[in-house]
């Protein structure tokens, strides 16, 4: 096996994700002497104007006997959330803001198996996989103690699952032997709640406990057309653009109301 | 390619388009029907279907200004906008909301701003709804016994006279000082900007109860003035907090706007009293479901910012 030359491939599954295009591929192997190989299907998801969501394939190649682990994730960020508690024993309020540090937008884990049975914790920890191990990497501000910190991230958990922002499947990755090494394969849905950015995909190869591999690839979602056109106006150019939105609905009030006359539908 | 969705921008999510088709087509309806704006029931909506609630609630108000065009022109047609009235209501209404900002600023600054705000709502609501409720049924028993409906020369009636200024409004059939139209706007102004909605429903009762006017002529002129102030609140909303949603919007007009034309006529179908215990239902409902929202153990305990 030629330890620097890595395979890497791209499939376009063009007839099962519409109206998203692929402009080319960047992988990244972190390892000179990797086995591993890995490719994502997408590196560039374009989001136009019929944009629901996409799919993100990961595949490549391992050592036999080694376990596998995948993390879809974006830059550690910050995050500003409203908490709700009951105000009196009996209204439930905003109570205040807690701030999440440390947290990436995205976190999607898929592992060959479950995660505590493959690796060990001190591995877990280092490379934050598993949300005991993101938990133990984030900051929480204000949390009084260790369970109210424990309870409000898993709060957290929640809130970011509920819009398929983080995810975890065991025993999704499908593995296959063939010419003495081992072919992996996912297909994971990229939820149209992730916003634009620069993603990564980072595959672990696992053996005892611990990774002894590790490869990249790089997913970037990006705007495209209308929808980055309208979405940089309403940034930068705040009062042309409101100024555009209301004399739109001006004229639509104005022209549904033309019509209704003209229609005889009003008398 | 999949039609039925589309990505919104700003929001930064993607809808089924008969979603915001369907609900503006509703509170357009309620918006030719009784002159409301109807954000007290279209925010919260948006937010339900997974609109920022920054963004539902900038977006409701650009939705507001087409929705209350069509109405206002539908409205007009017939003679039903006193524009007099409105102007007034209007200057009353643009420094009510000045202060309400200011008192938001203080309110925020003691740490009590969201309970204050969701009690103002709810208060606000249940007793609107429930006078409107009581004293439209009490009308429509009476029309069917007597047909007696005199202006009872009440306390304050007779104090009401007395203001200077006093001018006649002749859309409205009603004779009341200038300092009343403007000083209740300012009342429901200030109220408005707690609570963070346009305040058609508090602005129909103050015209129905306060200023004496004939419901009809309440619808089309409320409308008149919704229309003014979300043209207002739509810039401020895109200049700074860039949280107007143009594709958001167009599908919600798409729909209101069309609901406004079909409610106007359907409203001129109506009796004004009929009308008035149709908005105090909805008025009411409103308020059990927030008083649910406070109650109920909601089933997430982390929000974005920004929304009440």
């Amino acid at each position: 096996m030629k330890i620097l030359s890595k395979i890497i491939m791209v499939i376009l599954n063009l007839a099962a994700l519409p109206g998203i295009f692929i402009l080319g591929l960047l992988i990244f192997t972190a390892n000179a002497n990797a086995e591993l190989t890995a490719k994502a299907n997408h590196d560039h998801i374009k989001i136009d104007f019929f944009y629901h969501g996409s799919t993100v394939s990961v595949r490549g190649t391992s050592d036999p006997g080694t376990d596998l682990i995948i993390k879809i994730t974006s830059a550690d960020g910050h995050e500003s959330l409203k908490q709700k508690g009951k105000v009196g024993g009996l209204l439930w309020m905003n109570t205040g803001t807690l701030n999440f540090e440390h947290v990436p937008n995205i976190y999607s884990i898929h592992s060959t198996k479950k995660i505590q049975d493959i690796l060990n914790q001190e591995e877990a920890l280092k490379y934050v996989i598993g949300y005991p191990a993101l938990e133990n990497h984030v900051e929480i501000e204000p949390v009084e103690n260790d369970s109210e910190r424990d309870t409000w991230f898993k709060e957290f958990i929640r809130f970011k699952e509920s819009s398929n922002l983080y995810t975890t499947s065991e025993g999704k990755i499908s593995t296959t032997l063939k010419d003495g090494r081992q072919s992996y394969y996912i297909l994971t849905t990229w939820p149209y709640q992730a916003p634009p950015g620069d993603y990564l995909a980072t595959v672990y190869s696992v053996k005892d406990g611990k990774v002894i591999e590790t490869a990249e690839s790089k997913v970037k979602v990006e705007q495209v057309g209308i929808v980055s056109l309208l979405a940089g106006m309403a940034k930068n150019k705040g009062a042309l653009y409101g100024l555009i939105s209301i004399l739109v609905a001006l004229s639509a009030g104005f022209g549904v109301g033309l019509i209704f006359r003209k229609g005889g539908g009003a008398h | 390619m999949n039609y039925m969705y589309l990505y919104l921008p700003v929001a930064l999510t993607s809808i089924n388009i008969m979603i915001p088709v369907g609900l503006g087509l509703l509170v357009g309806l309620l918006s030719g029907l009784f002159g409301v704006g109807g954000g007290f029931l279209l925010t919260p909506l948006l937010i339900m279907f997974g609109i920022p609630s920054t963004v539902a609630a900038a977006t409701d108000s650009n939705q507001i200004v087409a929705a209350s065009t069509s109405g206002t022109y539908a409205h007009w047609k017939v003679g039903n906008v006193d524009f007099k009235m409105g102007l007034y209501l209007l200057i009353g209404g643009f420094i009510g909301g000045l202060g309400g900002v200011q008192l938001i600023k203080v309110l925020k600054a003691t740490g009590n701003a969201d309970f204050v705000i969701k009690m103002t709502y709810v208060l606000m609501l249940g007793i609107v709804g429930t006078y409107m409720l009581v004293e439209s049924l009490n009308s429509v028993k009476k029309n069917k016994t007597a047909e007696v409906r005199t202006e009872k020369e009440t306390a304050l009636t007779r104090f009401l006279k007395t203001l200077p200024l006093q001018t006649h409004f002749e859309k409205s059939g009603v004779t009341h000082s200038l300092l009343l139209p403007v000083i209740f706007g300012g009342f429901v102004g200030v109220l408005a900007a707690i609570m963070g909605v346009g305040g058609g429903f508090l602005m129909v009762p103050v015209m129905v109860y306060i200023l004496r006017m004939p419901m009809h002529v309440v619808v089309g002129t409320s409308l008149f003035q919704i229309l003014f102030n979300c043209i207002e609140v739509t810039f401020l909303q895109a200049y700074t907090n860039h949280s107007v949603d143009f594709i958001l919007a167009v599908l919600l007009l798409v729909g209101s706007t069309v609901g406004a034309q079909v409610g106007a006529v359907f409203g001129r179908k109506l009796k004004g009293e009929q009308l008035k215990i149709i908005l105090a239902v909805i008025v009411l409902a409103v308020t059990v479901k927030i008083v649910f929202d406070l109650t109920l153990t909601p089933s997430l305990l982390l929000t974005h910012g920004g929304g009440h």
